[in-house]
């Protein structure tokens, strides 16, 4: 038995693939789907990008005492053990061209509708460290979405991280395509990042902005369903840096992460699967800093520049006190809560006024805005939390003011309604809410 | 760097971890060792020493490190500034400043030396008022107390922490110390420009480890603030404001490199030291008879569990707790306090005397009868209740607008000016509503006001 072990180990030693030339090479021992383990790299970095079996292309996600761990990026043939792993000495980087504005691009700089590689590509790191505090100026620009239950009552401002959370089919895309259409010809650049989505819904997305004329300035960043984990766990942080570079050019750019529950999912798979402690949920414990320091690159940065941030969180069964959802509220600067409820009443978009928050409020308003959106932003609660309890009362019996009141909410309620793609600009907002305040 | 001593080479690495293969030097837990390459400086910090191996985590992200560097320890932990030079400085978690003002220092101290011993903790203090109406009346605050301000996601903790530093810090004129703790950058920005406009910089020393940061950042904030509360304690002699946003953060900071160490959780991932974790840290912030350390402790719940374990953790050293409800902020109604499961150990007899410990008691009878009347109405109708109980319904509705209040800090989101509003004004208001006084008048009135404006 000993002879044999010795033996196949001697065989092994001389199988072990050797080159002569400056890079290390090792070779696969084990694959775990898109994990594997490679021996003999004894020198790659942290994060080093590697040339698997001259064919495909990982990264080292964790270096061990005898072997190192590598996440496969992209897979053209098939992986067996013994594959030989080819060390590069340079760090796993994405590649971008700024000629994919317009497209939709993969995070490896390659059009997703023509598979074809951009020319003018440079390399980017696939995260930069967040922004300082002090290189941070306070975020009080507003960004128009023309939807005015959002530029009203819950703003959203240059620089601003604000979630948009709902159940499914409530109008969470849209609501971001709508923000993106409304900036048009205001100088704002758009990054809409897909996670995981099919390859019809990122078409889908396309052609609505194409449509609109919205692609002039927006890029698509899509990572599809079947695309390998570790490139859809990456796809929003390089979206990130690729905003990051257009704001140190002193640009506004509005990136849409659409969604964050499923890079959460596919977060935990990789972590399951590599053999991290579970958490909550079955959540990796650093579960939260993935998503915060992803969320963290929004902000308003000194030199004029400006990133905000519209993450999209799917829910069931219109429940927001979830895991993920309450961790991601806990990074946003707000939340837009779409409600199944009101989507149904008819309601759209279907904004549910009580749980939504904006915790820049007033601060990204003009100063006529902020005046009256705190006004309809005050009654309009007090309106819906008095209509549940005297929804069983006799109108006439309840005393004017309050009969007032209630007749000025249903007003307001049903001016917040507003069809897809049918923005109302500030003067709009204005002219249509102040009447029903004024003789007062 | 001549100081420093070789201790050995790295031999693995992962996300939060690095293993070091010692040279045979005495290395001990919480000392920083040091490793370079292309000219950036990796330091880290000591976590486990298991014969010729130690755990060290790293402070920075290790993208770039390889098997076979060289390690250099420091012999020491990790310091911060210990002088009169803190206040109106802004320093990182590790003691770092980071304001861009001048980095030299008069004198550094450890961040894990000091400990309380028993006979030193002073625990008497007077009423220290804040001006809110709802926490004066349900949850007075002493001086030397702890606070916790708990709240899920998103019901206006930060909020009510910056109106704490409004009226307290601001009208009170004592020395304090900010630490915030995996919260967002912005706040931290919009603060030091707050406190900078306001020339109230000046009595105030930051420190800073975001969520943005590693976990390891997140985890030391905590300790580097404390030291600066201590140094103004212990040496100046004065009473402190610690504020702390976020402390549940520390705790999940430190779940974080507990799972990358591969140590074996406890329920929801919480590291099994979670108890002794927490008390390092609260066990140090108490009065002496030099000085004294109050605190405002904003406490996160994580999925609006409060009967989540590291709530229940920390929440059981406070001396009182605010809890903001979303069901109440749902309603508009702002500060969104839960006044059911706020308390504090100042309400009693003898510190808050009669009047006030009665009319508590009686604002909370009616506020429950008024949550079972709520549930009736949904099916009869508010016409169908007993005169008694239609009293109960109407004034604590006007109770519950009552105890909303414009703050200073959010007038962006109301539009209205801020309002203090002394203890006084407070009990007579609420015996007032109470007894009837106020029955004709439409309860919007009392929605967002100060004291109730008397002729």
């Amino acid at each position: 038995m000993e002879q044999y072990i010795q033996d196949m180990i001697e065989q092994k030693k001389q199988m072990r693939p050797t080159a002569e030339n400056m890079r290390e090479v090792g070779c696969v021992v084990s694959v775990q789907g898109y994990i594997l383990e490679v021996n003999g790299l004894d020198h790659v970095m942290f994060n080093e990008r590697v040339i698997i079996g001259r064919h495909s292309e990982g990264y080292v996600n964790n270096i061990r005492r005898s072997s190192v761990m590598v996440a496969v990026t992209s897979q053209v043939g098939d992986i067996y053990v013994d594959d030989e792993v080819e060390a590069t000495g340079e760090i796993f980087k994405a590649a971008y061209s700024e000629q994919s504005i317009g497209h939709i691009v993969d995070i490896f700089g390659r059009d997703r509708l023509v598979g074809q590689v951009f020319e003018n590509l440079e390399y980017l790191p696939t995260e930069n460290p967040t922004t300082p505090i002090m290189d941070r100026t306070a975020v009080n620009r507003p960004l128009e979405t023309g939807i005015a239950g959002i530029d009203l009552i819950y703003p959203i401002g240059k620089g601003q991280r604000q979630l948009i959370v709902g159940d499914k089919k409530t109008g969470k895309s849209q609501l971001c395509l709508d923000a993106i259409v409304n900036q048009k010809g205001k100088d704002v650049m758009c990054i809409y990042i897909t996670i995981g989505k099919t390859k019809k819904n990122v078409k889908e997305v396309y052609a609505e902005l194409a449509r609109r004329g919205a692609m002039e300035y927006t890029l698509i960043l899509a990572a599809v369903n079947d695309d390998l984990p570790p490139v859809i766990h990456l796809t929003p942080y390089v979206g990130l840096t690729i905003a990051e570079k257009y704001m140190m050019q002193g640009k506004d750019v509005l990136v849409v992460i659409d969604d964050l529950k499923r890079h959460a999912d596919n977060y935990r798979e990789i972590s399951l699967l590599v053999g991290k402690v579970p958490g909550r949920d079955a959540y990796p414990p650093d579960i939260f800093y993935t998503h915060s320091r992803m969320l963290e690159k929004g902000c308003q940065h000194k030199c004029g520049g400006s990133i905000t941030i519209l993450p999209i969180v799917e829910t069931k069964g219109g429940d927001i006190t979830g895991y993920i959802t309450t961790n991601i509220i806990s990074i946003t600067d707000g939340q837009i809560v779409l409600s199944k409820k009101a989507f149904d009443q008819n309601q759209k978009p279907a904004i549910n006024y009580g749980l939504s928050v904006s915790r820049l409020g007033g601060a990204v308003q003009t100063p006529a805005v902020k005046k009256l959106g705190a006004r309809v932003r005050r009654e309009l609660l007090s309106y819906l939390e008095t209509r549940e309890v005297y929804q069983l009362s006799n109108m006439d019996e309840m005393g004017p003011e309050l009969q007032a009141r209630i007749k000025r909410g249903e007003q307001v309620l049903a001016g917040l309604c507003q069809y897809k793609y049918s923005p109302m600009s500030e003067e709009t907002i204005l002219e249509k809410f102040r009447p029903l305040y004024e003789n007062r | 760097m001549d100081q420093n001593q070789f201790a050995g080479k790295i031999i693995e690495v992962s996300d939060l971890t690095v293993t070091v293969l010692l040279a045979g030097g005495k290395v001990k837990n919480k000392d920083i060792m040091i490793t370079r390459k292309d000219d950036r400086e990796y330091p880290m910090e000591v976590s486990e020493v298991t014969g010729s191996l130690a755990r060290c985590i790293p402070l920075v992200n290790v993208a770039g490190l390889t098997k076979g560097l060289d390690v250099y320890s420091t012999g020491q932990p990790l310091t911060i500034e210990y002088s009169d030079r803190i206040l109106g400085r802004v320093y990182d978690s590790y003691g770092r400043p980071i304001d861009e003002k001048p980095a030299d220092s008069e004198n550094v101290r450890n961040v894990y030396a000091r400990n309380l011993q028993m006979p030193e903790i002073n625990i008497d203090g007077e009423p220290l008022w804040t001006g809110i109406k709802v926490l004066d009346f349900f949850a007075p605050m002493q001086k030397g107390f702890k606070m916790g301000l708990l709240g899920g996601a998103g019901v206006g903790k930060t909020v009510l922490i910056k109106e704490l530093i409004h009226n307290v810090y601001t009208r009170g004129g004592s020395n304090s110390v900010f630490v915030g703790v995996g919260e967002r950058s912005r706040e931290g920005q919009e603060l030091y420009q707050e406190m900078q406009e306001s020339d109230l910089l000046d009595k105030m020393a930051m420190v800073f480890g975001q969520m943005g940061d590693n976990s390891v950042a997140r985890s030391k904030a905590v300790f580097s603030g404390l030291t600066l509360a201590e140094y103004l304690r212990d040496e100046k002699g004065q009473d402190v404001l610690l504020f702390v946003d976020n402390i549940y953060r520390y705790v999940q900071a430190v779940s974080e490199i507990n799972a990358e160490m591969n140590r074996m959780p406890i329920e929801s991932g919480y590291p099994a030291t979670i108890e002794s974790d927490v008390s390092t840290v609260e066990e140090r912030i108490n009065s002496t008879d030099k000085g004294s350390i109050t605190s405002f402790q904003a406490i996160y719940i994580p999925a609006d569990d409060i009967t989540d374990e590291a709530v229940q953790v920390i929440s059981s050293h406070l001396d009182g707790q605010i809890v903001l409800d979303r069901k109440v902020a749902e309603k508009g109604l702002y500060p969104a306090i839960n006044v059911f499961q706020t308390h504090s150990n100042m309400m009693e007899i003898d510190k808050v005397g009669e009047r006030h410990y009665r009319l508590v008691n009686e604002v909370i009878r009616y506020l429950s009868r008024y949550e079972e009347l709520e549930e009736i109405i949904a099916v009869l109708g508010v016409d169908e209740l007993s005169q008694a109980d239609f009293d109960i319904f109407n004034r604590s509705r006007k109770l519950r607008q009552y105890f909303t209040q414009p703050m200073f800090v959010a007038e962006n989101f109301t539009d209205i000016p801020g309002e203090y509003v002394k203890i006084d004004s407070v009990l007579d208001d609420v015996e007032d509503i109470l007894n009837g006084v106020f029955d004709e008048v439409d309860e919007s009135h009392f929605s967002f006001i100060g004291a109730i404006p008397r002729e």
